[in-house]
């Protein structure tokens, strides 16, 4: 088995509606090996999910190549779909009046399984995500945490080797993202399942992948290891405070003041140099605090951070 | 009564804003009612008159039912949709305003779908209803019963959702009526034709007033009249009362 | 598209719809109504034509009308709106990613789910016909019938399939339901016996595909033993199908080139 599962060169898309020209993707060149967490990060429009679609292959790139297991996924369609799994975070597999268990049953004759060793898989994936009371309500009735995990089910159901996942953690609440981020890593480590994944999040580069393929406009602008990347580019952190009283401005190292009006504080904070937590110990005291709020830099920040770097 | 008035034309604006939209419904609607002339004279080719019903009649009944079941489902479009936002409990928005909920509700929106069935109906009646002066008031009469009694008939069954938490029977109601109203009621006999005078007036909305303009009698109009009357009070009532149970919340106990 | 697809799609589309109880007593009751309307307005047809139209009886011609509304009440004629939703939507494009054919899978499912309302419908008929116009005339045409409504439904589901693939290329067919259902209706012989229309018209209609989704059960069930039919339905199924295969997958390709 070779250990490039994914590649691609040259890889571009070009939409023509009406009056204009939209350049999706635009000359892409990467490869994934095997057992690999990418994410493939950027902001709304970047073109995340046109190079998903071909490499899927229900999208055919205007220029360029692309093989995806050794197939050419817009030309072998079936035969790759049979060996990978997809979830579009806003795009449904599960047939939306059926219950997921009779989803699956679709599924398992639409993958050619056996039906016993569908039913087998169906009870594993039902404890490993925890959702094996929700197999048997109507899918439609499903909050959307819910319905994301009968949807991993759905995806993983005939043991694919690479799983695509388009924005998978879209309009989820806190816990059940992180909740979904942990089970990808599972999958990863114990199935080797190749995980590809698109988002833009920023938590979802540091929490699941250990690649990262930024991409704006089309292009990609990075390609490196999220531990090189956490240490040059995601260290940062902003702290707003909002005092009942008047404050001076911090001077401590590694804390950029980025707005002071007197009772409110909007700090950068290289966490490489001092953590949080120190600096919230040092700026707070024993002041009265009204509010305060810790943020990751928006990822339009980070992006300009990669360009200038 | 001037904001039910203002929300009625909001609604004719709505439809009438997207031009290209509103003119391919109407021809899709007024195609639509072609085939039904087609088929009635097609059927009367080869039936000839059949219990005091003929060709002609038959047009004019299609007339009559093109423009009520038009302003029905066209300008008091909701009517049908009653059912619906009793067990979506979706009435929260009319109820804050200041008004007769039903009125506004009925008047709220506008299906362009049918205002070309009013089209249709208008113009199928200038030239096969022989229009006098005289005539021309009782077709205006016999839209105005038909109108009164199906969207009273709609509003009643679709009030039924308060109570039953479903839409089945106003989903029912309104199928029945619409087929059971374009044919000539005297084409059923017996205990059916009771029933298309009484629980599913539907002889109400066409037949009868296309033989009033043929014929007119003291006991049809009185009785347009009286079906129009008990159809509207029992529809209002069934609504207001459905109300009631709405607003004490009972319905969202109905998962 | 392997036969165990196909199988469980119609089986898991028609279980999820006898599951609903209330919907099937909705099934009953409109067959009922329409099915009432329909023979009661063709049987005061042939009374007043001295005992039989067209060469139908009056209780042939019950017979007609109950297969007739049979053919239509159970199937979703609005199926043409729904895909062509689906389509614009992009769902049809998300359902490329799996390893089998989307029509064949959407045909499977909609045919699986009025399979129950139609059987759901011919008890009714079985019951409603004797009553209100007396035993079939031939036992043997109700038997063929009832293969014959089911060809029926499938040539009315594959045929507005192949329909709705022209969204793939238009924006707003939505509406052409509206049309389609009123030449079924007329073409079709939905309303009326195909006898009734005017000879030329006859002869056209009888060469169209249209007259495999309501004649041909509604002759067999009124007594006129032609199977023959039943081989013409067959043969337009198979047309139909190829049809609405090239379409959509025509329409499956351009979608792959410009995108959903």
């Amino acid at each position: 088995m070779t250990t490039t599962v994914i590649a691609t060169r040259s890889l571009s898309k070009t939409f023509s509606m009406r009056a204009r020209t939209i350049e999706a993707v635009r000359d892409i060149s990467f490869e994934v090996a095997r057992g690999e967490r990418l994410a493939y990060i950027g902001p709304n429009g970047a073109g995340k999910s046109t190079s998903i679609k071909i490499l899927t292959g229900i999208l055919h790139p205007t220029a360029g190549e692309a093989t995806v297991l050794g197939y050419v996924p817009w030309r072998d369609r079936r035969k790759l779909t049979m060996r990978i799994g997809t979830l579009f975070g806003q795009r449904s597999q599960l047939w939306f009046e059926l219950t997921p268990r009779q989803s699956f049953r679709m599924l398992a004759a639409v993958y050619r399984m056996d039906a016993r060793v569908a039913e087998r898989r169906v009870a594993e994936l039902g404890e490993l995500l925890d959702a094996t009371d929700l197999f048997d309500a109507p899918a439609r009735t499903h909050s959307l945490g819910q319905r994301m995990r009968c949807e991993l089910a759905a995806c993983l159901l005939h043991g694919p080797e690479i799983v695509f996942l388009d924005e998978p953690t879209i309009g989820l609440d806190l816990l059940a993202k992180q909740r979904f981020r942990e089970l990808l890593v599972t999958l990863n480590e114990e199935a080797g399942i190749t995980i590809f994944l698109t988002s833009h999040d920023v938590a979802d580069i540091e929490h699941v992948a250990r690649r990262a393929i930024v991409i704006n406009h089309g292009s990609v602008i990075h390609d490196a290891d999220v531990a090189a990347m956490r240490r040059t580019l995601l260290s940062r952190k902003l702290v707003e405070v909002t005092f009942a009283d008047e404050v001076p401005a911090p001077m401590l190292s590694g804390v950029e003041v980025l707005a002071h009006t007197g009772t409110t504080l909007e700090l950068a904070v290289d966490t490489d140099v001092r953590s949080v937590r120190d600096v919230l110990d040092e700026v707070l005291g024993d002041r009265r605090v009204v509010d305060i709020t810790v943020l990751d830099p928006p990822l339009e920040d980070v992006i300009a951070e990669i360009y200038q770097s | 009564m001037s904001v039910i008035a203002a929300t009625m034309r909001a609604a004719l604006a709505e439809a009438w804003s997207n031009r290209s939209a509103f003119w391919t419904q109407v021809t899709a609607i007024v195609l639509n009612d072609i085939v039904w002339i087609v088929f009635w004279v097609l059927f009367f080719r080869r039936v000839g008159p059949m219990r005091g019903w003929d060709g002609d009649s038959v047009l004019v009944l299609l007339a009559v039912l093109a423009t009520s079941a038009g302003i029905s489902f066209g300008i008091l479009a909701n009517g049908r949709r009653i059912g619906w936002f009793a067990a979506d409990g979706d009435l929260d928005a009319a109820l804050s305003l200041p008004v007769s909920t039903l009125a506004y509700l009925l008047v709220r929106r506008v299906e362009t779908v049918h205002l070309g069935d009013i089209l249709f109906g208008v113009v199928l009646f200038a030239f096969v209803g022989d229009p006098t002066p005289a005539r021309i008031a009782v077709y205006l009469f016999g839209v105005a019963v038909g109108v009164a009694v199906l969207t009273g008939f709609l509003v009643l069954t679709g009030s039924m959702a308060f109570f039953t938490g479903r839409t089945t029977i106003g989903d029912m109601g309104f199928n029945a009526m619409m087929i059971l109203s374009s044919y000539p009621v005297d084409i059923f006999v017996g205990a059916s034709k009771v029933l298309l005078y009484s629980v599913v007036p539907a002889a109400f909305i066409a037949a009868v007033p296309a033989r009033l303009i043929e014929d007119p009698t003291a006991a049809d109009a009185l009785g347009g009249v009286v079906a129009a009357l008990v159809f509207c009070v029992g529809g209002w009532v069934a609504f207001s009362l459905g109300l009631r149970r709405y607003t004490s919340g009972a319905a969202w106990t109905r998962a | 598209m392997t036969l165990r697809l196909i199988l469980t799609s119609m089986a898991t589309a028609a279980r999820r719809n006898t599951s609903d109880r209330s919907s099937v007593l909705v099934n009953i009751v409109f067959f009922v109504v329409v099915a009432s309307v329909m023979s009661a307005l063709w049987r005061a047809a042939a009374e007043a034509n001295g005992g039989e139209i067209v060469g139908y009886s009056v209780v042939a011609v019950t017979w007609y009308a109950l297969a007739a509304e049979a053919a239509t009440v159970s199937l979703n004629m609005r199926m043409i709106e729904l895909v062509c939703d689906d389509i614009a939507s992009g769902a049809v494009a998300t359902e490329l990613l799996r390893p089998a054919s989307v029509l064949g899978v959407r045909i499977s499912m909609a045919i699986g789910a009025a399979l129950p309302r139609l059987a759901v419908c011919c008890a009714a008929a079985a019951v409603l016909g004797p009553i209100v116009g007396g035993a079939p005339p031939r036992a043997l045409g109700v038997v063929l019938a009832i293969p014959a409504l089911v060809l029926a439904i499938a040539c009315n589901l594959v045929a507005q399939h192949a329909v709705a693939a022209a969204a793939f290329w238009a924006r707003d067919v939505r509406a052409v339901w509206f049309l389609y259902q009123k030449i079924v209706f007329v073409l079709g012989g939905m309303v009326l016996p195909l006898q009734v229309l005017p000879d030329g018209l006859e002869r056209t209609a009888m060469l169209l595909p249209f007259m495999t989704m309501a004649y041909v059960p509604s002759r067999l069930a009124a007594g006129f033993i032609e199977p023959e039919l039943l081989l013409l339905q067959v043969a337009w199924l198979g047309v139909l199908l190829v049809t609405a295969h090239l379409v959509f997958t025509a329409g499956e390709r351009r979608l792959q080139v410009v995108g959903g």
